[in-house]
């Protein structure tokens, strides 16, 4: 066992709480949206930089914005417009749908506050 | 010393592997459309490969079902209703035939208010389909006949796979509960795939069986009027949470919202509540359950539940009073900030 080694376990011994404080009570970074289109194609987005996003669907075209971590649809051709409505989505596990154009939006996240929502 | 320093190092591997452990996210997610609507599925602990192909045979699932149940589309329920309107027995799918023995059971629990052979109502309304009606209302007459002619699920025998109707103006429509079947269904597939820890979320109704690792899977009811959450709801166990509410499909003509939740008894969207939510470990009675206590509305959801063997309901009315049963109400969680008149009912039995 050299200086070294001594010098190493050291910096390993320090470092542990570092390890924890930031992998178990870390805040979570910007943030990744996942979009889904029809049943087939999955897209994850960042939440960073602030951006319109533009998918096609079988109505149509649908705006999606995203804005200081947030995400929401703009816009869409469907008549209902209950995406749209659905407003921002902001925590983990959140997510809105347009059913008639087949485009989901999930924000995802490490430890969401609800695991479902039921409505 | 070094064999110290060893078991030091030895310590400091097990310590780093565990602080790393929680990156890994437990909980695999899957989603599709069908139903007309987003099937979300969570899957707890379970490796990927099993993970995916689980949901994708529950999606083929769910697909050949929506092609088969759908009321006027073609598929084993529209030929069904064909001949039913012509009065000609039927002999239907064997894959078929529980659902109907379910539809007419709970159909005959909640005294009709749930009713499986409305559908010609709902078609006059414009809900029979997956996009919204444009907004005119049906022709009074047309209303009055098909009361007049009151189908029901009386109406209807079945026998074996035979079904004959004695009244023309049946007409499946299994709306009210075949996502709840269709979730049943999925939940048997999972834990013969030894599956245990599971949430199938169908368009906002949804069954959750074991837990989230060492915790309660933790639901979120939506709040029936504005954006965020009314309450939540832990579940350990099996456990199927649905809500009935006016927001889901609706039109508007005059300022006046017209939902699709008909009442049976008058023709026309029942108007005293906005929202029901239930619990009960089935989720095709947690399905129908839901859609008759909000047609039963304020006065009458207790007993009706009371019949359908419900534990656990929560009804806001059109005024946006919360109705719950103490059972419920020790059970849910109320986000900070609703200050909503809470009416607790006698307990349920």
């Amino acid at each position: 066992m050299t200086r070294a080694d001594h010098i190493l376990i050291l910096l390993a011994v320090c470092a542990m709480p570092l390890l924890y404080i930031h992998l178990w009570f870390g805040e979570e970074p910007a943030g990744l949206a996942q979009i889904r289109n029809g049943n087939n194609v999955l897209v994850i987005e960042t939440l960073q930089p602030d951006r319109m996003l533009h998918i096609s669907g079988p109505l149509g075209e649908s705006t999606v914005e995203v804005n200081n971590g947030r995400i929401r649809f703009a816009s869409s051709p469907c008549r209902t417009q209950v995406c749209v409505h659905s407003g921002w989505l902001t925590n983990a596990g959140e997510f809105a749908a347009c059913l008639p154009n087949r485009i989901s939006l999930t924000l995802l996240g490490k430890d969401p506050r609800f695991d479902a929502i039921n409505y | 010393m070094t064999s110290q320093l060893s078991r030091l190092g030895c310590l400091l591997l097990v310590l780093g592997i565990i602080g790393c452990e929680q990156q890994n996210d437990p909980v695999y997610r899957d989603q599709f459309f069908a139903f007309g609507t987003l099937i979300d599925i969570s899957l707890y602990g379970v490796e990927q490969p099993l993970a995916e192909s689980v949901c994708r045979q529950i999606e083929q699932d769910f697909m050949a079902m929506h092609a088969s149940w759908h009321a006027w589309q073609p598929g084993s329920l529209a030929t069904l209703n064909r001949h039913l309107s012509a009065l000609e027995e039927h002999t239907i799918e064997p894959t078929i035939l529980p659902l109907l023995m379910e539809a007419q059971r709970l159909s005959r629990l909640s005294a009709g208010l749930f009713n499986p052979v409305m559908g010609n109502l709902i078609a006059l309304w414009g809900f029979h389909d997956n996009t919204l009606p444009l907004g005119t209302l049906p022709d009074k007459t047309a209303i009055s006949e098909w009361l007049a002619q009151s189908p029901s699920s009386n109406d209807i025998a079945i026998d074996g796979t035979l079904i004959s109707s004695r009244n023309p103006s049946v007409a499946y429509d299994l709306g009210g509960i075949a996502k709840g079947y269709a979730i049943d269904r999925a939940i048997e597939h999972l834990r013969e795939a030894g599956i245990h820890n599971a949430i199938i979320n169908a368009g906002g109704d949804l069954r959750a069986i074991g837990k989230h690792g060492e915790r309660p899977w933790r639901i979120g009811i939506r709040h029936p009027r504005e954006n965020g959450i009314l309450a939540s709801i832990d579940v350990s166990g099996d456990d199927s949470v649905f809500t009935s509410g006016d927001y889901e499909r609706f039109f508007e003509v005059d300022g006046k919202r017209y939902h699709h939740i008909i009442d049976p008894r008058t023709g026309y969207p029942a108007m005293n509540t906005t929202s029901v939510t239930v619990i009960h470990s089935n989720a095709v009675t947690a399905d129908a359950a839901s859609t008759a206590l909000f047609v039963a509305g304020p006065d009458q959801w207790w007993s009706t539940a009371n019949d359908m063997g419900i534990r656990y309901v929560m009804l806001i009315d059109a005024l946006g009073t919360i109705h719950i049963n103490p059972a419920m109400q020790s059970r849910i969680h109320f986000e900070p900030g609703i200050n909503a008149e809470i009416r607790l009912s006698a307990p349920l039995q």
